[in-house]
């Protein structure tokens, strides 16, 4: 196992280094113009390429590679060049991400609770009222583009409630509604799988057998049923977590929040590389982090399977 | 799940009781006639005035940095840093005093030093070091002595480059030629000063944050939080204090702003906002909302269709076809008088198109000679006071180009209109015109071809390369001479390579037109005659139907608590973005209210510029 | 309790859908919509969707009308009309949806199958999927639009280039939970070739799951087009499609009198979600052997 381990930690080392690589290759395809801003059409030709040779856009890709490479070992992320040129990446990142991880962690905790619990409710309901209805609220929030829910919510309820319309930091009323809007729909997918866990559950046989000897049908559900469905549940929630970081664009964009969502197509628009490399680079850490978690997760949960090929090999 | 719908019901009931009572959670709707909230959905990426380019962004630094003049709402040169100035026999010295006392606080207010000539000094030093990649060193070192030399490291004493402090309160500029307008260009951030020991401890974070700028102008900001908030302070140290009226202004970053400011402001949560093409309609019908808008004023920047003669597009749209029709005059008047710009304008402005509706290339009110507008000079008279859309003249000239251009071109000729898929306004432009045009001319006439083009890289992809047809370009104005706007038209430009055209050979191996604006180029002391001969040579431009001139910038409608009349008035430079002299109306201007300020406003300037004559 | 004595596993799927008589009639919704939008061009008294329709008294064009006997659906800001264009745009987004959804979910099947089950590999298929899930999609759009031009196919391409990454990952996680049985590891040990296990023992467990990743990827692609038009890389607006009708429509959400621009490419969106969410859904169910008896 740690064999195994090891080489899935150089794997994704390695992948790590092809990922960078390609997008900085990628963003050199961009053109000069993007560079250069809004006053493209007022600078002259030596303008143009004084401002392009400084930052470093006419060396050979190889080199500029190499610079690149040497800075991020030192852990150096580099400095902004177009998005607040001057400014180091990594304090714009600082800036944002504990935006993005408030709101979003608070709206998982709000999903998380009320998805299991409306999926719970919904299993042992089934085929009833409540079931329909939960039903009828998953299919609203897939159905309708959140691009247009989320500014009826935020147009209408905080006309009733007679909220502040954005976000301010130091306002925690202004808090509730973009949190509140941003769980509908993980609540709505977390209530569609426990709902799920849950009826296969129901279906096996140890429940038969546990009814069947008398057992009452709530502590059935309450002891057994429930937490067997549940485990799955935990499965992602590590993933979940580790990508709230990257914000909503749509929420963050309504409600004036200065988050990450949006961030990553931001930057390329504006064929900033070293903040796009940073963003790639982090969140490409957590993607590769978040599937090794699945797939050990899945080696506990089932004794069965075996990953790598030096092992259980038959 | 009834419990839980119960409780949600209950908690909401009780939180609304709350709010409705206790008024806890205040948030600011009550309206002060000293604090001015505004949303914006564009954010700054620096403050670092000595080096951007981007009208957004040196808007709002001229609030923190005052220049050496400035406009007044009459667009009158004021002093402002300096007292008074000289200039030498020959136009090339120019020596400002400067006011004495004037200070440099920083974002929290706090005294820093005063202002000093070195300090304007060692901001073009800032701009000419090219390592600070200024985009605007290129308007320093196209009129200051030995500047490009200093910018392209050819010189390396900054000694020698045409910017002195004589003493503390002397500056003096020295200039390559004669520039009849250079005071107007003073007004630019780049003239702008900055204090050489606070750059030297900033260092690299000069501009990157609102700590790291001094501030001497009429305001300072103590916050600024990048795409949340801004707020703007009175500065106390300002010399001119008591015609800045606002003490505080909050701005707030909102990416969907023109969704959500509109609602915001008749929530009294704001007290400005631009009311967009989209909702100006339900504004205007409704009782209640038509009083609180009033239109916006136009700007200076000049829009027109050109005619490519450097066809250089793929071979499906036949380049060779192209290059043949265009260079026939007939067929260029065709469309041209076959354009509807007022349908076209319609998408912007669907009340009164004739508002931004431009007949020349310069703008109206740009310039004057006495009381005779520059549009309305003798060479000009007919195309300002005539719209050039005229179908019966548009089918006559499509028999013309027909009949000659039989045999040689084949017909439908294909007009190759390219737009940027950025511009939801351009786009829908592109197709009103589109079927405007076809159906004006006929579809055997013409096919026009509209093809969307991604915004990235669209300058050098699209116009700078010759890949169009027909094609909505524009251009705003520099300084305060007819020359600025012929910028697109000059043989080094890439805009539509008139230049190409064919059978307009004038003298010394120029085209006609080069040499009508030679001529007016080289007239530099008599003004009157200098704008005539600027005037002739773009009604040239026109007459012969290589453009098509069609709009000015800016327009649109706001619900706004700001007279727009009070606002500094210049076609350039910085300054038109401050809040220095805005005083705060209790309610909304509206419409009528707009025109007669309008009117007043042009009868008080008129009188102004009488007096100046006497 | 079977039904017949004979089992066919097609027949009994197709017995257990019919009885959701929900998911029949959405079915027949997707049918219907479909024939629709094929035939509707052809109706007696339509419209062109991106001809501009003037008043004939003015010259001008006919600005946001609202929905009339002329205009069914009403006219947009430059004077479209939007009944033509809301079936055009409709036709647009389901032919992406579809494109992208049969592209993404066979390339997905097969590259995860020979993940999961080929051990050999997946080391390196592994390192592929991290690669290619984690480069921004938009620095290849806005490459794409740039070096070619903005339009129908620049977007199918890009969503089709990583469209099938999670598939193959779901694929994958199956496999691996299934090839591990003691019955796969029994026709291992008998000598069954690799191919045949793949496709008798293992592809029929996925059918249930894959046609619920069909049928949730169509109304997930269009949805992603409306993203990418919120972001500004979407179609261009000359090309009708749901996402750009919709964000168009963005504008008018508070102007009460035009706020049709947005309901109705929003209504036509939310019934194509709707029909193919309960559609795959209760086809899911039906084709899970269990619910068989």
């Amino acid at each position: 196992m740690i064999k195994y381990l090891l080489s899935r930690i150089l794997q994704s080392i390695f992948t790590l280094f092809i990922v960078i690589t390609i997008v900085f290759v990628l963003m050199r395809f961009m053109p000069v113009e993007g560079y250069l801003g809004e006053g493209y059409d007022k600078l002259d030709q030596v303008q143009k390429e004084i401002i392009l040779e400084n930052l470093g856009l006419r060396d050979p890709i190889h080199i500029q590679l190499s610079k690149f490479y040497n800075r991020l070992i030192k852990g150096d992320l580099g400095v902004s060049i177009t998005y607040r040129p001057g400014v180091p990446v990594a304090d714009i990142l600082k800036g944002k991400i504990p935006y993005s991880l408030g709101i979003g962690m608070a709206s998982l905790a709000i999903s998380f609770v009320a998805g299991i619990k409306l999926g719970t409710v919904m299993a042992e309901d089934l085929g009833k009222m409540l079931n329909r209805l939960g039903n009828l609220y998953i299919i609203l929030v897939n159905a309708v583009p959140a691009a247009i829910y989320y500014i009826f919510l935020q147009f209408y309820l905080t006309d009733i409630f007679k909220l502040p319309m954005l976000f301010y930091v130091d306002k925690p009323i202004s808090w509730i509604l973009p949190i509140l809007s941003l769980s509908l729909g993980t609540t709505a997918s977390y209530a569609l799988w426990m709902k799920r866990y849950m009826a296969d559950e129901l279906n096996k046989d140890y429940v038969k057998l546990a009814i069947s000897k008398g057992m009452p049908m709530k502590d059935v559900i309450k002891k057994h049923v429930f937490l067997n469905a549940f485990v799955p549940m935990v499965q992602y929630l590590p993933a979940s977590i580790l990508f709230t970081i990257s914000g909503s664009i749509y929420i963050e964009s309504l409600y004036s929040i200065p988050g990450m969502g949006g961030l990553l197509v931001e930057a390329i628009q504006r064929q900033d590389t070293p903040l796009v490399e940073a963003i790639v680079l982090i969140y490409s850490f957590m993607g590769i982090v978040g599937m090794f978690f699945g797939d050990i997760f899945m080696v506990m949960l089932d004794p069965r399977i075996r990953l790598g090929k030096s092992e259980g090999r038959v | 799940m009834k419990r839980f719908l119960i409780l949600f019901i209950g908690v909401a009931v009780v939180l609304r009781a709350f709010i409705l009572s206790g008024n806890i959670f205040s948030y600011h709707t009550s309206i002060s006639d000293r604090e001015f909230r505004l949303v914006y959905s564009g954010e700054i990426t620096t403050l670092n005035y000595l080096t951007t380019a981007t009208a957004n962004e040196f808007s709002l630094l001229a609030n923190f940095v005052d220049p050496l003049v400035e406009y007044d709402r009459f667009g009158k040169i004021q002093p402002a840093l300096a007292e008074e100035w000289t200039v030498s026999e020959d136009g090339l010295i120019w020596t400002f005093k400067l006011r004495q006392g004037v200070k440099w606080v920083n974002h929290e207010g706090k005294v820093y030093s005063p202002v000093t000539a070195q300090d304007f000094v060692d901001g073009l030093k800032y701009v000419l070091t090219s390592d600070n990649n200024s985009k605007t060193a290129n308007i320093v070192y196209s009129m200051i002595k030995n500047a490009k030399e200093y910018y392209e490291k050819e010189i390396r004493d900054f000694n020698q480059v045409g910017v002195k402090a004589l003493d503390k309160y002397t500056l003096q500029y020295t200039l390559i030629k004669p520039i009849p307008y250079f005071l107007s260009t003073l007004t630019y951030t780049c003239f702008f000063p900055v204090n050489g020991q606070f750059l030297k401890d900033v260092g690299d974070k000069f501009g990157t944050d609102n700590r790291y700028i001094l501030y001497n102008g009429p305001y300072i900001m103590p916050t600024y939080e990048a795409h949340h908030r801004r707020i703007l302070e009175k500065n106390k140290y300002y010399w001119d204090k008591d015609k800045v009226h606002i003490d505080k202004i909050i701005m707030t970053y909102n990416k969907e702003a023109g969704v959500l400011a509109p609602e915001m402001f008749l929530r009294g949560e704001i007290d400005h906002v631009n009311i967009g093409p989209d909702l100006i309609h339900e504004w205007i019908k409704d009782e209640k909302k038509k009083d609180l808008i009033r239109p916006n004023r136009t700007n200076f920047f000049s829009y027109f269709y050109a005619f490519n003669f450097n066809p250089n597009f793929p071979e499906e749209y036949d380049p060779d076809n192209w290059e043949i029709a265009v260079n026939n005059k007939n067929f260029r008047k065709s469309i041209f008088h076959a354009l509807d710009r007022r349908s076209a304008l319609l998408t912007e402005e669907p009340y009164e198109p004739e508002s931004r509706l431009l007949n020349t290339i310069t703008p109206k009110g740009f310039l004057s000679i006495g009381e005779v507008d520059y549009t309305e000079l003798e060479a000009l008279k007919k195309f300002s006071r005539e719209d050039s859309f005229n179908v019966k003249l548009a089918l006559a000239y499509k028999e013309k180009a027909m009949e000659e251009l039989r045999g040689e071109v084949s017909f439908p000729v294909k007009v190759l209109m390219p737009y940027n898929t950025a511009s939801r306004q351009w786009a829908n432009r592109a197709q009103v015109i589109k079927y405007q045009l076809e159906r004006v001319l006929g579809r055997d006439y013409i096919d026009v071809i509209i093809e969307a083009k991604s915004p990235t890289g669209f300058f050098d992809k699209v116009r700078n390369s010759g890949n169009y047809g027909l094609m909505e370009l524009n251009w705003g104005a520099d300084f305060a001479d007819p020359e600025t706007y012929t910028h697109p038209f000059k043989r080094d430009s890439t805009f539509s390579w008139i230049y190409l055209a064919k059978a307009y050979e004038g003298e010394g191996g120029y085209t006609i037109y080069e040499n009508l604006l030679e001529k007016a180029i080289a007239e530099v002391t008599d003004v009157s005659k200098r704008y005539s001969l600027f005037a002739a040579a773009e009604a040239f431009l026109i007459e012969e139907a290589f453009v098509i001139p069609y709009a000015v910038g800016g327009g649109g409608y706001s619900a706004s608590r700001i007279n727009p009349f009070e606002i500094s008035y210049s076609p350039f430079g910085a300054t038109s973005g401050r809040y220095k002299g805005l005083k705060l109306l209790k309610r909304p201007m509206n419409i009528d209210q707009y025109k007669r300020e309008l009117y007043r406003w042009q009868m008080e300037r008129k009188g102004q510029f009488e007096r100046g004559r006497e | 309790m079977m039904k017949n004595l004979k089992y066919s596993y097609w027949t009994s799927t197709i017995e257990a859908f019919k009885k959701n008589k929900l998911a029949l009639f959405f079915l027949y919704t997707i049918i219907g919509l479909i024939a629709f939008i094929i035939i509707q061009p052809y109706l007696p008294n339509q419209k062109s969707p991106v001809a501009i329709y003037i008043d004939k008294a003015t010259g001008f064009q006919l600005i946001n009308r609202p929905p009339s006997k002329e205009f069914w659906f009403g006219t947009n800001s430059i004077g479209q009309d939007m009944w033509a264009r809301i079936w055009a745009g409709t036709r647009m987004s389901l032919l992406i949806g579809f494109t992208v959804a049969l592209w993404e979910n066979f390339i997905g099947l097969m590259v995860g199958l020979v993940w999961g089950y080929v051990r050999r590999l997946e080391g390196i298929i592994s390192t592929i999927y991290n690669v290619l899930n984690n480069i921004p999609k938009t620095i290849i759009l806005i490459l794409l639009a740039y070096t070619l031009k903005p339009g129908v196919l620049t977007i199918i391409f890009v969503m089709c280039i990583t469209g099938w990454l999670d598939t193959a990952r779901l694929v994958r996680n199956l496999v691996v939970i299934i090839r591990d049985r003691e019955y796969n590891i029994a026709s291992r040990i008998l000598g069954t070739p690799g191919y045949r296990i793949a496709y008798k023992n293992i592809l029929p467990y996925l059918v249930s799951t894959l046609v619920l990743k069909i049928s949730l990827s169509i109304p997930a692609a269009i949805g992603y087009e409306v993203f990418l038009t919120y972001i500004g890389l979407g179609l261009p607006v000359g090309i009708p499609s749901l996402g750009n009708l919709i964000n168009e429509g963005r504008g008018y959400i508070t102007v009460a009198s035009l706020r049709y621009q947005l309901m109705i490419p929003a209504i036509v969106l939310s019934i194509i979600t709707v029909s193919f969410y309960t559609v795959g859904n209760a086809f899911a169910d039906a084709s899970d052997p269990k619910n068989h008896f």
